[in-house]
C-alpha cells in the first residue's frame, strides 16, 4: 500500500523566471492552437449553410462507438488500428493526465497549499496515476513507432506528406525527452517508490549508469524539461495546421453525419431558380458541414481500397477527390477576393473521375472520419449534368428515360409484355391487392431479366400472394437519374411514380431491384412517399417463415456449387444479408451435389458488380469495366453457379463471365427458387 | 477578328423508338401519344456549333432555327438548353417538303447573314437527305456534306465526309452549308436546369408570309403504309442444316 | 420524256448502282414513251463512256475540273446539262455521289426530288414512286408537281439492262472550266482498297455485330465467311463505334441500305436501326447466341450458338465442295 505521503512535486526543479517564460510561452502556443482553428472554422463557414438536425442520443452513441472504442479504425485494418488505438489511447491518457495535474497544482497553489503536501496528487491515486500514464506513454511510443515503421515500409494506399512525418517524431521525442526528463527527476529530486514510474525508473537507472550524479541531474533534467516543453508548447501551436486537425473535424464530423446509407439531398426548383445554380462547382457550394469532412480526412486511403472503380484502374481515388476539394479549399483561404483567378474544381478533379463511381457506398462506409466521398461526387455531377457535361451513351439513356420510362427508350406500351401468358394482376383490373410487385425497367425489357420477374410471379402464385403489378403504368424510379445527378428527371419521375402510387392506394411494395428497393424506401419518403418496401428475398424469407411457401430441395445437379454475391445497395447500403442466404441453404440441404462457398469479400464487405451510380449506361469494353476484380473473384470460387439478387449484377456478372470465358452461370434468387416448384409440382 | 455566327436549323421529328403506326386510311402516321424530339442529325449540329463556340477565341453566335407551328416551342427550347444562344421560329402551320424548307431557310440566311449553316444531313422521319443541299445550291455556297470531323482552317473549314468510297477530305470556303452525319459528335444531355436557363433565352417568331415565300409544294404524298415483315423464322440445329436449307429451300446459295 | 442519267464511275466503268438507274430510267421511258441519256463527269473518261455505251446513250463531260467529285462543280454540269437538253427526269442511284451531288443539282433546278425510291408505276400519265420513310418503317407513295424531276432509286431494287455488243452513240459535252465554281477544293479520300463487292451492290452480304471481338476475329470470321460465298462485308453500328469496322461497312438506318439475295447476321442482337438497313434482304440468316435476340424474329433462318464455333465450320464446308 503505497504511503499517503506519496507523491511527487510538480514544476519542482522549475524556477520562477522559468515557469514565467513556461507561461507566456504556454498562452502563446494556446492562442496559436486557437487561431489556427479559428482559421479553419472560418474556411468551414464558407460553404452553404445547412440544418443537419442532430439527436444528440445519436451524438453520444457515435462518438462512445468511434471515437471512444474506435471502432471503424479497427475494421478493414487490423494493425494499423489497433496501432491507432494505442497511440490515440495512450495521448489522451497523457492529455487527461496533465489536466489533472494541472488542476491539482492550481488548486494546491489557489487553496495555498505547499508543492510538498499535494491535495489529491498522492498515495494510491498517485501510485495507480503514475503507472498508468508510464504505461499510456509506452502505448502512445508502441503506436508510433508501428506508424514509423509502416511509413519506412511505404504501404501505398496511405497518402504520406514530410509535416506528417515531422509530427509523428515529435510525437516520439516528446515521449522519450518525457521519460528521460522523469529518470533525471527521479534522480534529483529522489522520488520515493519511484517503481511506479517503471519507465522513468529505468531511464534514471540508464543515466546512473553513465555517471549522472544528483547535481548534473537537476541541470540536464531542466535541459530535457524545457526541450520537452518546448516541443509540446509547439506541438500544440502546430496542432491545427497539420493533420492532427483530424481529432476535431473528425469528432465533428462523425458526430454528426447523416444517418445511414442510401440518399441524396434534394434540391428544389425554387433554390435553382434563385441560385442558379445545381450541385458544386466551386469549393462554397457545398455544404459547411461536408466542408470540415475535408480536414477530418487523414488521406489514409482506405477508401481507395475499397473504391470498385479503383481497383478496375478507373482514374477515380475517393481520397484523392476528398484532398483535391481541400487543396481548393486552401486555395480559398489564400486568395483575397472570391474574384482573383483560381483553378475551378472541374481542372483538378477531371469528368472522367467523377464519372467512374459507381456509388457501391464502400468509401462511406469504410472512412472512420466519417467522410462521406459519395455526396462530394454526386455534388459534382449534379452540376456537370446541368452544364451539359454529360453526352453520350449515358446522356442517351437519360432521354430515354424521360421520354419513354425506361432507359432503352422502348415502348411504354410493351412494359408488361413479359408477363405474356401468366396471368399477372395489373392494378387497374385489380385493385384489392395487398402488395405491389414493383418490377422496374430491366425486368420488363431485357429479355433475360424478364425471366427473373416470371420466376418472381411463380412464386408469388405458389404462395397464394394477392399481389399486383403496375403494368404500363409503371415508370422508372428515376434511381440512375438522381445518382447520375440528374436530380430533376428524377424528381419527375418520382413524382408521377407516387401520383400512381396514391392512385391505387399502394401500401407494401415487394422488388427484386435492390436499386429500385433503395429510391423507393429511401429517396421516394423525401417526397411524401409512405409505404413499406422490401426487398424480394426479404419478402420471399418471410413466406417462407410463415410456412406460405415451400421450397423444395431441388435436384441441383445443375446448380452444382453455389455462391452468393451481395448487391451493394441489398448488403451494405440496406443491411439485407441473412434473407438471401436461408432462401439459398433451403434449396440445398439435403442435395449432395449442391453446396455453398461464399465469396471472400461479402456481406457489407461486398465488392461491387459495376452497374451502379448510372454506370451500366457507359460503354466500357469487357476488361476495362469496373466490377472486373469481382468477376475474377467469382471464377476463382470454382462455383458452378453465382445467385445474385440485382438486375444489374445479373447483367455485369453475367456479361463478365462470357467476356472471359467462364462456365459459370448466373442466376436471380427468384429464379433458384423457381426451379425448386418446378420439380416440386 | 469579326465575330462569326452559325446557323442551325433544326427538325422536330417524331420520336422513332416508338412504335410508328400509319393511319387506317393511309394518309399518314398517327400522331397521337407520339413524343416528339429533335432531330437526332440537328442535335449533333447543334452541338458541333457549340463546340466551334467553345474552342473559338472570338465571339461566336450560334441561332438556331426551326420552321413549323407553336409546337416547335420545346424542341427549340432543347437548342437553346444545350447551349444555342437564340432561336427562331418560322410560323409555318403547312407540312414543307425539302425545297419549301430550303427556300425558308434561304430566307431566314438572307436576313441573319451567318458564316457557317450546319444542319442534320437527314430528317429521320422523312429520310430524305435533300434539304442541307437544295439550301446550299439557293444560296450558290460550297457545301460538305455527311461531316464526320469539322477543323478551322483559316477562312476555310477541312471537312472530313463519309462516303461510299471512304473517308473524303474537303476545304471549303466560308460561308457554307455543313450537314451533319452520325459520328460527329456525341450531343450533350440538356438537363432541366438548362432548360429552365433557356427560358431566359430569346425566340423570335417570324411569320414565313413575311419572308415573302409562297408555298410551291414538289412532293405529294398519295398514301402511306406500314412495311411489315411477315418472316417466321425456322430454326435449324446445326452448319450441316443449314447449309442445306439455303441451298435447295431458298437456293440462296 | 426525256430522261438524264448522272452516272457513277470508278474511272474504268460505271458502277453497278448507276446500270440499275439506266434500268430504271428504261422501264420509264418504255412506260411514257421517251428517250435515255446517260452523263459521264469526270477527266480521261473514254473507257467508262464506251462501257456506258453498252447500255445506254452517252454524254461525256471531260474536263480537268471535273477529275474529283467535288460537289459545286459537278451539280453545275448536271444542272446545266439538264437545262440545256430540256431534260424531264434526272435519275442516280442513291449512292453518298447522288444524295451529296444529284441533291445540290436538283437544288439548282427548282427542287422537284424523290429519293431513295423503290418501286414506281405510270399512273394517269404521271409518274408515281414508292420511297422508305420512318427507318424503313413505313412505304409512302410520292408524286412530284414541278419541272424537271428529279430521282434517285435504291440500287438494289432495279434491274440492269443487259449489256449490249452495239455501242449507243457517245456525245461530248463542252464544259467552259472558267465558269465552274471554286469554292470547294478536294483534298483527298482514305479508302480501303477491297477485293470484295461494295456491300450496297453485293448479292450475298455477311454481316457481324458485337458478338465479334476485335478487327482480326471480324475479318477471320465475317471476312471469311463473305469470301467462301463471294459476298461483301458489313457491320453493325456496335463494332463501328468500336473501332472494329470502318463506317463504309455499317448496315443500317443511318447507315448503308442492303437488300441482298442473302444477308446473314453473325452476332448481331437485332436492334430496330440495323432492320432498317437489312429488312428487305430476300433472305435473312441469323446466328447469335442468344436465343431470344431480336434478329430471330427478323430472320428465315436462325442457328442459336457461339459464331466463333458455328462460323469456322461453316466456312470449312464451303470450301470443301
Amino acid at each position: 500500500m503505497p504511503n499517503e505521503s506519496l507523491t511527487r512535486e510538480i514544476f519542482g526543479n522549475v524556477d520562477d523566471l522559468s515557469k514565467v517564460v513556461f507561461y507566456a510561452l504556454a498562452a502563446a502556443s494556446i492562442g496559436c492552437f486557437a487561431w489556427g482553428v479559428y482559421r479553419r472554422a472560418r474556411l468551414w463557414r464558407r460553404g452553404r449553410k445547412t440544418d443537419r438536425p442532430i439527436s444528440w442520443r445519436t451524438v453520444s452513441a457515435r462518438l462512445l462507438n468511434l471515437v471512444a472504442l474506435q471502432s471503424k479504425v479497427r475494421q478493414g485494418r487490423r494493425w494499423a488500428g489497433g496501432a491507432h488505438c494505442l497511440l490515440f489511447g495512450g495521448f489522451v491518457v497523457l492529455f487527461i493526465g496533465t489536466i489533472l495535474i494541472a488542476i491539482e497544482h492550481y488548486g494546491a497553489t489557489l487553496v495555498g497549499r505547499e508543492p510538498t503536501d499535494p491535495l489529491f496528487h498522492k498515495g494510491l491515486y498517485y501510485a495507480v496515476f503514475e503507472v498508468v500514464l508510464e504505461t499510456a506513454g509506452l502505448a502512445m511510443l508502441a503506436g508510433c513507432v508501428w506508424f514509423i515503421g509502416r511509413r519506412l515500409r511505404g504501404d501505398t494506399s496511405v497518402g504520406y506528406r514530410a509535416l506528417d512525418s515531422l509530427v509523428l517524431a515529435t510525437l516520439v521525442l516528446l515521449g522519450i525527452t518525457g521519460y528521460l526528463a522523469e529518470g533525471l527527476r527521479i534522480i534529483h529530486q529522489q522520488t520515493p517508490q519511484p517503481g511506479f514510474s517503471y519507465v522513468g525508473l529505468g531511464a534514471a537507472r540508464l543515466f546512473e549508469l553513465i555517471g549522472v550524479t544528483r547535481d548534473g541531474a537537476a541541470m540536464i533534467h531542466l535541459a530535457l524539461w524545457w526541450t520537452h516543453t518546448v516541443l509540446a508548447l509547439g506541438f500544440i501551436a502546430a496542432f491545427p495546421y497539420t493533420r492532427l486537425l483530424h481529432s476535431i473535424a473528425g469528432v465533428v464530423s462523425l458526430a454528426t453525419r447523416a444517418e445511414g446509407l442510401g440518399t441524396l439531398s434534394p434540391i428544389s426548383i425554387e433554390e435553382v431558380e434563385e441560385t442558379g445554380l445545381v450541385g458544386a462547382a466551386n469549393i462554397e457550394d457545398f455544404t459547411r458541414w461536408q466542408l470540415v469532412e475535408l480536414d477530418a480526412c487523414v488521406s489514409c486511403g482506405r477508401c481507395q481500397d475499397v473504391c470498385p472503380a479503383h481497383e478496375a484502374g478507373k482514374p477515380l481515388s475517393p481520397r484523392d477527390v476528398v484532398q483535391d476539394l481541400r487543396s481548393h479549399l486552401n486555395a480559398e483561404g489564400r486568395t483575397a477576393s472570391p474574384t482573383d483567378a483560381k483553378e475551378t474544381l472541374g481542372e483538378s478533379i477531371t469528368a472522367e473521375t467523377v464519372w467512374s463511381c459507381t456509388t457501391c457506398h464502400a468509401c462511406v462506409d469504410t472512412c472512420p472520419l466519417g467522410v462521406d466521398p459519395l455526396r462530394f461526387i454526386t455534388d459534382l455531377r449534379r452540376n456537370l449534368v446541368a452544364e451539359g457535361g454529360l453526352r453520350g451513351a449515358p446522356a442517351t439513356s437519360l432521354q430515354k428515360v424521360q421520354r419513354s420510362g425506361n432507359p432503352w427508350g422502348l415502348p411504354k406500351d410493351e412494359r408488361l409484355n413479359w408477363a405474356a401468358g401468366l396471368d399477372v394482376p395489373c392494378v387497374s383490373d385489380h385493385p384489392d391487392f395487398d402488395v405491389l410487385y414493383w418490377v422496374g425497367c430491366a425486368a420488363a425489357y431485357d429479355r433475360r431479366i424478364q425471366k427473373v420477374a416470371r420466376a418472381m410471379v411463380k412464386l408469388l402464385q405458389a404462395a397464394d400472394v394477392n399481389f399486383a403489378v403496375l403494368g404500363p403504368e409503371e415508370r422508372c424510379t428515376g434511381e440512375s437519374a438522381r445518382r447520375m445527378g440528374d436530380e430533376f428527371l428524377f424528381q419527375e419521375l418520382a413524382a408521377t411514380n407516387l401520383d400512381t402510387f396514391t392512385r391505387y392506394s399502394v401500401k407494401k411494395i415487394v422488388t427484386h431491384c435492390p436499386h429500385c428497393l433503395n429510391s423507393l424506401k429511401q429517396d421516394y419518403p423525401q417526397f411524401g412517399g409512405q409505404f413499406e418496401v422490401v426487398h424480394h428475398t426479404q419478402f420471399l424469407a418471410e413466406l417462407v417463415s410463415e410456412g406460405k411457401l415451400e421450397i423444395s430441395q431441388a435436384d441441383n445437379s445443375s446448380s452444382g456449387k453455389l455462391t452468393y454475391h451481395d448487391p451493394c445497395y441489398l448488403a451494405r447500403v440496406n443491411d439485407v444479408v441473412e434473407p438471401p442466404r436461408e432462401l439459398i441453404q433451403l434449396t440445398l440441404s439435403g442435395t449432395e451435389n449442391g453446396h455453398f462457398v461464399e465469396l471472400p469479400r461479402r456481406e457489407r464487405n461486398t465488392a461491387c458488380c459495376g452497374a451502379g451510380g448510372g454506370r451500366m449506361w457507359f460503354d466500357d469494353a469487357a476488361d476495362t469495366r469496373v466490377g472486373v476484380g469481382r468477376v475474377q473473384e467469382i471464377l476463382e470460387t470454382e462455383a458452378q453457379s453465382v445467385i445474385v439478387a440485382c438486375p444489374f449484377c445479373l447483367t455485369m456478372v453475367s456479361d463478365g463471365v462470357a467476356a472471359t470465358g467462364g462456365g459459370v452461370e448466373a442466376k436471380d434468387i427468384a429464379e433458384l427458387l423457381a426451379e425448386g416448384l418446378d420439380t416440386n409440382a | 477578328m469579326t465575330p462569326m455566327k452559325i446557323l442551325v436549323p433544326t427538325k422536330r421529328v417524331p420520336d422513332t423508338d416508338q412504335k410508328i403506326r400509319v393511319r387506317e386510311d393511309g394518309s399518314g402516321i398517327d400522331e397521337q401519344h407520339l413524343p416528339f424530339v429533335v432531330n437526332p442529325f440537328d442535335a449533333i449540329a447543334v452541338e458541333e456549333a457549340l463546340r466551334i463556340r467553345e474552342n473559338s477565341a472570338d465571339n461566336v453566335e450560334v441561332v438556331a432555327v426551326g420552321i413549323g407551328s407553336d409546337d416547335y416551342e420545346s424542341e427549340l427550347r432543347t437548342s437553346l438548353a444545350m447551349g444555342a444562344d437564340r432561336a427562331i421560329l418560322v410560323e409555318c402551320a403547312e407540312v414543307l417538303d425539302p425545297w419549301n424548307v430550303a427556300r425558308i431557310l434561304d430566307e431566314v440566311v438572307k436576313r441573319e447573314t451567318p458564316d457557317l449553316v450546319l444542319m442534320g444531313k437527314q430528317a429521320v422521319d422523312d429520310d430524305a437527305n435533300q434539304a442541307g443541299q437544295f439550301l446550299a445550291a439557293l444560296l450558290d455556297w460550297p457545301q460538305a456534306t455527311f461531316a464526320s470531323q469539322v477543323d478551322f482552317d483559316e477562312r476555310r473549314l477541312r471537312v472530313e465526309r463519309e462516303t461510299d468510297a471512304g473517308i473524303e477530305v474537303v476545304l471549303v470556303d466560308l460561308p457554307a452549308v455543313i450537314t451533319t452525319d452520325l459520328r460527329l459528335n456525341e450531343p450533350r444531355y440538356a438537363s432541366l436546369p438548362s432548360i429552365l436557363k433557356a427560358r431566359k433565352k430569346p425566340i423570335e417568331r417570324i411569320d414565313f408570309e413575311q419572308l415573302g415565300i409562297a408555298i410551291e409544294p414538289r412532293i405529294e404524298v398519295l398514301s402511306m403504309e406500314s412495311t411489315s415483315t411477315g418472316r417466321t423464322c425456322v430454326r435449324v440445329n446445326s452448319v450441316d442444316e443449314l447449309l442445306d436449307r439455303l441451298r435447295c429451300e431458298a437456293k440462296a446459295i | 420524256m426525256r430522261i438524264l442519267v448522272v452516272a457513277e464511275h470508278d474511272r474504268t466503268t460505271i458502277r453497278s448502282g448507276t446500270r440499275s438507274a439506266i434500268g430504271f430510267a428504261n422501264s420509264v421511258a418504255q412506260q411514257s414513251g421517251g428517250t435515255v441519256e446517260c452523263l459521264v463527269l469526270g477527266h480521261e473518261i473514254d473507257h467508262v463512256a464506251q462501257d456506258a455505251a453498252s447500255i445506254s446513250q452517252v454524254l461525256s463531260a471531260d474536263c480537268a475540273a471535273l477529275a474529283d467529285p467535288v460537289a459545286d462543280r459537278h451539280a453545275h454540269v448536271i444542272a446545266k446539262v439538264a437545262t440545256e437538253r430540256n431534260v424531264d427526269l434526272v435519275v442516280a442511284a442513291s449512292t453518298s455521289y447522288a444524295k451529296d451531288i444529284v441533291g445540290r443539282a436538283a437544288g439548282l433546278l427548282g427542287g422537284s426530288m424523290a429519293s431513295e425510291v423503290v418501286g414506281h408505276e405510270i399512273r394517269d400519265g404521271r409518274l408515281v414512286m414508292r420511297r422508305p420513310m420512318f427507318a424503313g418503317a413505313v412505304t409512302a407513295t410520292v408524286r412530284l408537281t414541278g419541272h424537271p424531276q428529279i430521282v434517285t432509286i435504291r440500287a438494289t431494287a432495279y434491274q440492269p439492262p443487259p449489256p449490249a455488243d452495239e455501242k449507243q452513240p457517245i456525245t461530248a459535252i463542252g464544259i467552259d472550266e472558267s465558269a465552274l465554281p471554286n469554292h470547294i477544293c478536294f483534298e483527298r479520300v482514305e479508302s480501303k482498297p477491297s477485293h470484295r463487292p461494295d456491300v450496297t451492290e453485293a448479292g450475298i452480304v455477311v454481316s457481324g455485330g458485337r458478338a465479334l471481338k476485335n478487327s482480326d476475329d471480324f475479318e477471320r470470321l465475317v471476312g471469311g465467311l463473305a469470301d467462301a460465298l463471294g459476298g461483301a462485308t458489313g457491320s453493325s453500328r456496335a463494332l463501328v463505334d468500336a473501332g472494329i469496322t470502318s463506317n463504309d461497312l455499317q448496315v443500317g438506318q443511318t447507315g448503308k441500305i442492303v437488300a441482298p439475295d442473302l444477308y446473314i447476321a453473325l452476332g448481331i442482337s437485332g436492334a430496330v436501326q440495323h432492320l432498317a438497313g437489312m429488312k428487305n434482304s430476300k433472305v435473312i440468316v441469323a446466328i447469335n447466341h442468344d436465343p431470344d435476340a431480336p434478329m430471330f424474329e427478323m430472320a428465315d433462318y436462325g442457328l442459336v450458338g457461339d459464331v466463333y464455333e458455328l462460323v469456322p465450320q461453316l466456312i470449312e464446308k464451303l470450301h470443301a465442295e
